[in-house]
């Protein structure tokens, strides 16, 4: 019988900061039964479009269908791989260029599940969780809707 | 029966609303009601979007029951 875990709240409003993170980190010294994280973090890049450079991206949601969804992957992350702890933080609102707007921290006794567990998290998020994005372009008030390929 | 509709991204921006009530006689499948939508917003002709009744995503086969939650979404950007 797998353990069932409570949901947890994923969203935070603006970017993730790297005091944040770090403090996240700190705060699994006391685990001593992991001997691998693996954190992946996603960035907003400054990509060049007609109207300039991406200025940062205004994220929204369909807040309760995304909050389950993300339940969904964090179980079935559970199911898949020996996981220890697995923490999911992703952004709403606007994060600018060069800010992190995607924390996944995945904490395994060895390396191996926790490299392969964080891979099969963040393309399951880009595919299942509703999470839209604006892309702010210069600083005429130009944007375009960006879509995961 | 009546339905709740929302509207995420892009696609609130066509259609000017994040959420509206939908009145319907009778049973809706998730087909019918794509081209209710599409017909009520002509400016959705073309856009890519998936619906999700009750936060499930669903085929167009699938009926919908009354009184759901009903949501246009666009594609998906997170990460």
């Amino acid at each position: 019988m797998e353990k069932q875990h409570k949901p947890k709240k994923v969203f935070v409003e603006g970017p993730i900061s790297p005091d944040f993170i770090a403090k996240s980190i700190a705060s699994h010294q006391s685990k001593t039964g992991i001997g691998a994280h693996a954190i992946f973090l996603g960035q907003i890049r400054a990509d060049e479009k007609e109207g300039g450079a991406v200025s940062g991206i205004a994220y929204t949601a369909y807040e309760e269908m995304a909050e389950q969804t993300f339940h969904e992957i964090r179980e079935a992350a559970f199911a898949r791989f020996e996981l220890t702890c697995l923490h999911i933080y992703h952004s709403l609102g606007l994060v600018p260029t060069g800010q992190i707007s995607l924390f996944v921290f995945v904490s395994s006794p060895h390396r191996r599940a926790a490299f392969e567990a964080s891979e099969y998290i963040v393309e399951e998020i880009k595919t299942k969780v509703p999470i839209f994005a604006k892309e702010l372009i210069g600083d005429n008030g130009e944007f375009e809707w960006k879509r995961n390929v | 029966m009546s339905l709740h509709v929302l509207y995420f991204g892009m696609l609130a921006e066509v259609t000017g609303l994040a959420e509206e009530n939908w009145l319907n006689n009778g049973q809706l499948t998730v087909g019918d009601f794509r081209a209710q939508v599409m017909q009520k917003y002509p400016a959705l002709q073309g856009k890519k979007f998936k619906i999700a009744v009750n936060q499930r995503i669903l085929e167009d086969l699938a009926d919908i029951a009354p009184q759901s939650e009903v949501a246009l979404l666009p594609p998906f950007a997170g990460g």
